[in-house]
């Protein structure tokens, strides 16, 4: 390990998830004491005795004791992070778990009657991961590189840096999963690394398939240095799917298009194996699978299939129905394949899409990468290469790559491959929604990040101090049909008459491809002091409390939240009427400004009562219109004063 | 910034605002690693390019990735410090210029602007046989779709996908005589509305 700080990478997956560093000769996925790199993504409640506090499992010991415990054994956590329970309507029959709706459209798992957040349980993932860097590594751990499905919406990434902070790692990097998987080929770094470690052997979870020893390293000045190589990463994972396609030149990796859906991977192929399975249980025996614990076997029973159907043309199926009931039943591969048959042909019309949007054809791709455990399923590779016209291309193995990828952008941000540079897009157009339901596109998909867009606002209403944004994500044309990232509140503009405050709210996406508002009034000059109050998902205070915390605690407090927000509010309403009295007070009669004064000294005094908070609430809407007229004397005297102030 | 400050700034590189020596880009200064502000630059400023129609696109993507590479949030910490800030409103113009001057439509729209020519805000007309030919086109489009008449449909398809490339092809003969009298940023403007109709019809199809 050299002296750069310690950055590792960290792959967030819905089934597993891995965690890697990087030093001179290249990543490393970091192992158990079972040489298995991953940790399966799922966390168990034991519930305490007396007044003890529940314990919490993690991965293979979770994963374990899944069928014994099967209400407080959450997985696919990673298909309900950054979701509402409207959302994931469709997802709710298949879990074990209960999940309720949450303060400000955010989603909660109930477990004996404490509620935690996806946030808070992807944390618990995290938390295991950044130890187990820390034990293999010897040195403390806090900054990590995490990645996410490159289809993931602005709500998702924030959910995911969240839960990272949650876990007491500082979050450096958001990475979409096929472009870390891109970065892992581009290196080359298995050919000093000798051959891949096997994968899971003692335990014998999965099979790793043998991986070709040589292969062109993407990236490097090959033949056709300046041409660059144009490349497609399909990566099918246990609940997501993306397909990203990839310039890579002169050691640039940059992202032409992107596409993908979500809730589209191993997991939906799963569940038709159970829906078959349930079905034809009912009919031959009148027995329907519904309880959660028969039910959660059925999962981890449908995944063994699954797994043994890429290796083998049948597979037997054994279910014990009680009362000596068996049910037997030889599955064949094409019956699987004729059931998920029309999953995979979504995907390639997505991949059609993204070719379609980085203006290509199929033949013109210099390779195709194959990544996630999904695609090992032989029906992926065979329709990918009857659509690519070519075989598709596995080298690394395709459940670690991704974790790779994620080391290498670590030790790029630490300071390492200073040529190295990746350029991603926005998955998805952002825009606002405007009069009527319709949405004015702002930021097109595929648009190279960092990006920014800005819009002119203005009030309906005298005296107006408070402007409402519903801000949106996604390719339809009606604002009911997109992703809403939650309204964003504008306030504590000065009180002008309508029509008079030109606002110019700056709509910037970071290299994360996460959206930050921001906003200044430009006719008062005012360009600080624009509070912006998105209103879902976690705020920061829930955030570092759940930190803080131990996660059996973590508990909502929404009062509390409403609380701090409109004692701020008033403290600056409060300071920004005191500037102004001292600035322009002597314009007023003295009356006038005394009953100013009064009302002043009477908000303090209401905010610091901690009273009732509609009461707070009226309080200050009458205290901002009483002081109205003191405002427009102050924006009279902004406007008339030096320099004019506009936009370039 | 006015007209003659623009041109006699181009005519010297820009100079860094802390070790004064000249840029290659506005954004960063390779000398003393200082980034510096967009603000009060266009898109060709930015890439190092004269207000010009054509342009080498090699040297514009070499010139492109190169200042990427200086200025991406990924070179500049990731605190909230000052040059995290530059860094990244500094990216998303660079990536927003060469968005645009690296697409032929976008940069001649782009260059209309910066000579002083009007928006397609401000003026929205077309040459009037660019409406007939959208309308009867529309509409025999949407009556090939209802009946299913796929030979149709492509013959469409080719007609409409002719105009846009002879429109596009204007597009760019008007674009090299910018500035240009009124009248040619007139044509200009009219091209540019037209070739979005016909987009649209394409995008239909």
């Amino acid at each position: 390990m050299d002296e750069r700080e310690l950055i590792v990478g960290i792959d967030l997956g819905t089934t597993f998830s891995l965690v890697a560093y990087a030093d001179e000769s290249g990543p490393h996925v970091i192992r158990d004491e079972n040489g298995d790199g991953r940790l399966p993504s799922v966390i168990g409640v034991v519930p305490g005795r007396d007044a003890e506090k529940p314990r919490i499992t993690v991965g293979w010991e979770a994963r374990d004791h899944a069928v014994e415990n099967p209400r407080a054994t959450v997985y696919s956590i990673k298909r309900l992070i950054g979701k509402s329970v409207a959302d994931v309507r469709r997802e709710l029959p298949f879990l074990t778990y209960a999940v309720r709706s949450g303060p400000r459209d955010t989603l909660q798992v109930e477990i004996d009657g404490r509620l935690y957040t996806p946030e808070e349980i992807s944390a618990v993932l995290l938390r295991t991961l950044k130890e187990r860097a820390e034990r293999h590594l010897d040195r403390p751990v806090r900054k990590a590189v995490i990645t996410v499905p490159a289809y993931f919406d602005d709500a998702q990434r924030q959910a995911t840096r969240n839960a990272g902070q949650a876990a007491g790692l500082e979050v450096v990097r958001i990475v979409n999963e096929p472009t870390a998987a891109a970065l892992a080929y581009g290196l080359g770094v298995r050919e000093q690394r000798g051959p891949a470690p096997p994968t899971a052997q003692p335990r014998a979870r999965g099979v790793a398939l043998p991986t070709p020893q040589c292969y062109e390293p993407l990236g490097r000045a090959t033949t056709r240095a300046s041409d660059g190589q144009l490349v497609a990463v399909y990566d099918l994972g246990g609940g997501t799917f993306d397909i990203s396609i990839l310039r890579i030149e002169h050691s640039v990796f940059q992202v032409l298009s992107t596409a993908g859906d979500t809730h589209l991977g191993g997991d939906d192929f799963d569940r038709t194996l159970m829906a078959l399975i349930t079905r034809e249980v009912r009919d031959q025996f009148g027995v329907s699978i519904d309880a959660p614990a028969t039910r959660q076997a059925l999962r981890l029973l449908t995944e063994r299939i699954k797994i043994r159907l890429s290796e083998q043309p049948q597979a037997d199926v054994e279910l014990d129905l009680d009362s000596g009931r068996f049910y037997r039943r030889t599955i064949q591969r094409a019956e699987f394949e004729a059931a998920i048959a029309e999953l995979i042909e979504r995907t390639l019309t997505l991949f059609a899409q993204a070719l379609r949007d980085a203006e290509l054809t199929p033949a013109e791709l210099t390779r195709v990468i194959l990544v996630g455990g999904s695609t090992r399923i032989p029906l992926v590779r065979r329709r990918m290469a009857e659509f690519c016209g070519r075989e598709p291309y596995t080298a690394l193995n395709p459940e670690e790559v991704v974790a790779e990828g994620a080391a290498i952008q670590a030790a790029i941000l630490a300071g390492a491959h200073p040529d190295m540079l990746l350029l991603d897009v926005i998955p998805l157009s952002l825009g606002i929604e405007t009069m009527g339901g319709a949405v004015g596109k702002l930021i097109l998909r595929n648009t190279t990040i960092p990006c920014r867009a800005t819009e002119m606002f203005t009030t309906f209403v005298d005296g107006q101090t408070a402007i409402k944004l519903n801000v949106l994500q996604g390719e339809r044309e009606l604002a009911e049909d997109c992703r809403s990232l939650g309204e964003f509140e504008l306030r504590g503009l000065p009180p002008m008459p309508a029509g008079i405050p030109k606002v110019e709210v700056e709509f910037l996406v970071d290299a994360n491809g996460i959206l930050n508002v921001s906003a200044r009034e430009l006719r008062s000059g005012r360009q600080a002091g624009i509070q912006i109050v998105p209103n879902r998902g976690l705020t920061r205070a829930e955030v570092e409390r759940i930190a803080e915390e131990s996660i059996a605690f973590a508990r909502e407090d929404i009062t509390a939240h409403r609380r701090i927000d409109l004692v701020n509010q008033v403290a600056f309403d409060a300071t920004k009427t005191e500037q102004m009295l001292a600035r322009v007070g002597y314009r007023l009669d003295p009356a006038e400004r005394q009953r100013i004064e009064d009302d002043l000294a009477a908000l303090r005094r209401l905010a610091r009562d901690a009273p009732d908070l509609d009461e707070l609430h009226r309080a200050l809407d009458a205290f901002g219109k009483s002081t109205l007229h003191l405002a427009e004397i102050g924006i009279r005297e902004a406007l008339a004063g030096p320099g004019d102030v506009g936009r370039r | 910034m006015s007209a003659s400050a623009r041109r006699e700034r181009r005519a010297t590189p820009v100079k860094c605002r802390t070790c004064a020596r000249p840029m290659h880009s506005p954004l960063f200064c390779a000398d003393c690693h200082t980034l510096h502000p967009a603000d009060g630059f266009d898109h060709f400023d930015l890439l190092g390019f004269e207000p010009a129609y054509d342009i080498d696109d090699a040297e514009l993507r070499r010139r492109y990735l190169r200042v990427s590479r200086d200025i991406h949030p990924d070179r500049h910490g990731r605190a909230a410090t000052e040059s995290a800030a530059l860094s990244l409103r500094g990216s998303a113009r660079l990536n927003e210029a060469y968005r645009v001057l690296s697409d032929p439509l976008l940069r001649a729209e782009y260059l209309l602007e910066v000579v002083g020519g009007k928006s397609s805000a401000q003026d929205k007309s077309v040459a009037p046989e660019v409406l007939t030919r959208t309308l009867a086109a529309r509409e025999e489009i949407e009556e090939a779709r209802a009946a299913g008449n796929q030979a149709t449909l492509a013959t469409c398809g080719q007609q409409v996908r002719q105009l846009f490339d002879q429109t596009a092809q204007r597009i760019g003969t008007l674009a090299r005589q910018l500035p240009g009298a009124a009248d040619v940023r007139h044509e200009l403007r009219q091209a540019l509305n037209a070739v979005k109709y016909y987009q649209k019809l394409l995008e239909r199809l």
